[in-house]
C-alpha cells in the first residue's frame, strides 16, 4: 500500500531548481534506498518528503490508511549527525531516552518499558557498553549509531535515514543493514535511506531510487524494480 | 547590610534572576545563541528610552520592547537559517541605534540611564521585584513543563520538528522568555552586563557537567553564588553591582577551567602509571 506520495514536485535553492516534476510513491513496510552522486538533491528529496521544506509547486501527501489506525511516528537521522553539538551535556543513555519523549508528551511518566526500549535500541546498534559515556567523547561513527538508537527508541513506523552509515566500519555497516531489514520484515516499519553504498546495502533493499544526471543538467530518477518513480518532464 | 530594605530587595531579585538566567543560558548556549541576551538588553534599552520619551513607565516599555525584540530575532533567524549570528547582529545594532537617538532627544534622563547601563542595587524597586518574581515563576513553570521538547529542540531542531512538529512555537516562546528575563535582570546588572548572568554560569556548567540536568544544576549554583557574592562585594566596596557580579562569575569560570585541567592531568598520570605497573608486572612474569 502506498504510504507517501509526491506529485509533480518542483524545488530549488535561490533561483535554480534542483528537482523538477518529481512524482514518486513510497510503499508501507518497504526498505527503500535513495542513491545518486553528490549534489543530486537526495537529502532535499528526503526533506521534502518529511515536510521540512515546502515544494515550489506540486504536492507531498501521506496516506493515513496505510498507517492502519496508528499515529504516524517518524524517526529521522540527519546527515553528518556527528558534526553538531559535540559539546552537548548528555550521556549516551540520556540522549537515547529523549527519543521516547515525543511519544510520552509533556507529562506521561518514563516507565520501565521505556527503559527496556532504550536498552534494546542501544544493544541493537552495539552501544550499550557506552551508555554512561558523554556524547561528545564518542567518535563520529559511534555518535551516528547512538542517533540511530535514539530514532529506534521512539518506536517509529517510518524511519528516514540520511547516509546513516557514514563513519561506520564495514562490520557495523553490515550489521546495520541487517537490523533495518529485520525492522522492515518483522516489525512492519518503512525505512527510507539515502546511501552511497549500494554494493553493500543492495541485497537488503526492496527498491532503489536512483538519481542520475541528464545531459540537460536536470536530475532524473530511475528505479531498479517496479517503477513507481517518474522524474523529468517526459520520463 | 540586610537592615536596608533596598539590600533585601536586591538579594531577593538576585536570587530570582540567579535561578532563571543560568537555566536560560544553558539552552541559549547550546542553540548557539549566546549573544541573544546581549542583543535583547540593547533592544530593551531602546524600550526604556522610548518609555521615557513618550511618558510611559520605562520599566514596562523596556520589558515590552525586549519581548518584541525576541520575536523579531526568532523571525529573522528563520530568514537567515545558515547565518544564525546575523539576526542577532541586526537586532543588536538596531536596538542600540534607536536607544541612542531616543536618549539624545530626552537629555534630562541621562542620569537614570547610567543605572540601566551599569545596574544599581538601589534601582530595584518594589514593582520591579514583583516583575522579576513573575518572570522567574513563569520561567520555572515553562522549563518544568516543556523540559522534554526543549531538550530535543536544543539537541537538533530538524529532528525535533519531525518528531513533535511544535518547534516554531517552542523556539519563539524561548525567545520571548529570554526577552522577559533580560528586561527583568537589567536593574541589577545593567544593560551591558546582563548576558554575563546567562553566559558565564552556563559556560562553566557545560564544561564540567556530565549530563543535562547536572549542567542546569551547576549553572544555577554558580549563578546564585556569583550574584550573592557580587552584591555583597558591591555593597561594601561601593562598586557597580553588574560589573562586580560579572567579574566574580568570570573568576569562577577561570578557576573552574584551571581545576578541570589539573584534574584531567592527574587522571591521565594515574592511568599512565597504572599501565606502566601492569607492563612491568607482565615483563617480570
Amino acid at each position: 500500500m502506498i504510504l507517501s506520495s509526491m506529485r509533480n514536485v518542483m524545488f530549488g535553492y535561490g533561483e535554480t531548481p534542483v528537482l523538477q516534476n518529481v512524482s514518486l510513491d513510497i510503499h508501507s513496510e518497504e526498505f527503500v534506498g535513495i542513491t545518486g552522486p553528490n549534489g543530486a538533491a537526495k537529502s532535499t528529496l528526503l526533506k521534502l518528503m518529511l515536510g521540512l521544506i515546502k515544494p515550489w509547486s506540486g504536492s507531498v501527501s501521506i496516506n493515513q490508511e496505510a498507517l492502519k489506525g496508528r499515529k504516524l511516528t517518524i524517526g529521522y537521522v540527519p546527515q553528518q549527525v556527528s558534526a553538531f553539538n559535540s559539546g552537548f551535556p548528555s550521556k549516551v543513555s540520556e540522549l537515547v531516552k529523549s527519543g521516547c519523549y515525543p511519544g510520552l508528551g509533556l507529562f506521561r511518566r518514563f516507565t520501565k518499558e521505556h527503559e527496556a526500549l532504550v536498552e534494546q535500541s542501544l544493544r541493537q546498534v552495539g552501544m550499550w557498553d557506552y551508555r554512561d559515556r558523554k556524547i561528545g567523547e564518542l567518535s563520529g561513527g559511534q555518535k551516528q549509531r547512538v542517533c540511530i538508537a535514539r530514532a529506534l527508541a521512539g518506536k517509529p513506523n517510518v524511519l528516514v535515514l540520511d547516509e546513516p552509515t557514514a563513519g561506520m566500519d564495514a562490520g557495523s555497516r553490515q550489521g546495520f543493514y541487517q537490523l533495518m531489514r529485520h525492522y522492515v520484515s518483522e516489525h512492519g516499519i518503512t525505512v527510507i535511506m539515502v546511501t552511497h553504498g549500494l554494493e553493500e546495502s543492495g541485497e537488503f533493499l526492496d527498491r532503489v531510487i536512483s538519481l542520475e544526471q541528464r545531459e540537460s543538467e536536470e536530475w532524473q530518477c530511475l528505479t531498479t524494480s517496479s517503477c513507481s518513480v517518474r522524474f523529468g518532464p517526459e520520463l | 547590610m540586610f537592615d536596608y530594605e533596598f539590600m533585601q530587595r536586591a538579594f531577593w531579585a538576585g536570587a530570582l534572576i540567579g535561578i532563571i538566567a543560568p537555566v536560560l543560558g544553558v539552552y541559549l548556549m547550546l542553540r548557539r545563541q549566546a549573544l541573544m541576551a546581549d542583543t535583547l538588553s540593547h533592544v530593551s534599552l531602546a524600550g526604556v528610552a522610548l518609555g521615557s520619551f513618550i511618558g510611559v513607565s520605562p520599566t514596562l516599555s523596556g520589558f515590552a520592547i525586549a519581548v518584541i525584540g525576541g520575536v523579531i530575532v526568532e523571525q529573522l533567524r528563520r530568514t537567515y537559517r545558515t547565518y544564525s549570528e546575523v539576526p542577532v547582529a541586526i537586532v543588536m545594532t538596531s536596538g542600540l541605534a534607536l536607544a541612542v537617538v531616543l536618549m539624545s532627544m530626552n537629555t534630562s534622563l541621562s542620569k537614570s540611564f547610567s543605572s540601566y547601563l551599569f545596574g544599581s542595587i538601589v534601582a530595584v524597586n518594589q514593582t520591579q521585584l514583583w516583575m522579576i518574581g513573575g518572570v522567574a515563576l513563569a520561567g520555572l513553570v515553562y522549563f518544568i513543563i516543556f523540559r522534554r521538547p526543549l531538550y530535543n529542540l536544543t539537541f537538533d531542531e530538524e529532528t525535533a520538528q519531525i518528531a513533535s512538529g511544535h518547534v516554531k512555537w517552542l523556539s519563539l516562546s524561548l525567545s520571548v522568555l529570554t526577552g522577559m528575563t533580560v528586561a527583568a535582570a537589567m536593574p541589577i546588572v545593567g544593560v551591558l552586563l546582563v548576558s554575563s548572568l546567562m553566559v558565564l554560569p552556563a559556560s562553566l556548567a557545560l564544561r564540567i557537567a556530565k549530563g543535562f540536568l547536572s549542567a542546569i544544576t551547576i549553572a544555577v549554583a554558580v549563578g546564585l553564588t556569583g550574584i550573592f557574592s557580587g552584591l555583597t562585594a558591591s555593597y561594601y566596596a561601593n562598586t557597580p553591582p553588574g560589573g562586580t557580579i560579572a567579574l566574580i562569575l568570570l573568576v569562577f569560570l577561570l578557576v573552574g577551567i584551571a581545576v578541570q585541567r589539573v584534574y584531567i592531568k592527574v587522571l591521565k598520570r594515574k592511568v599512565f602509571s597504572k599501565r606502566e605497573t601492569i607492563t612491568k608486572e607482565q615483563g617480570i612474569s
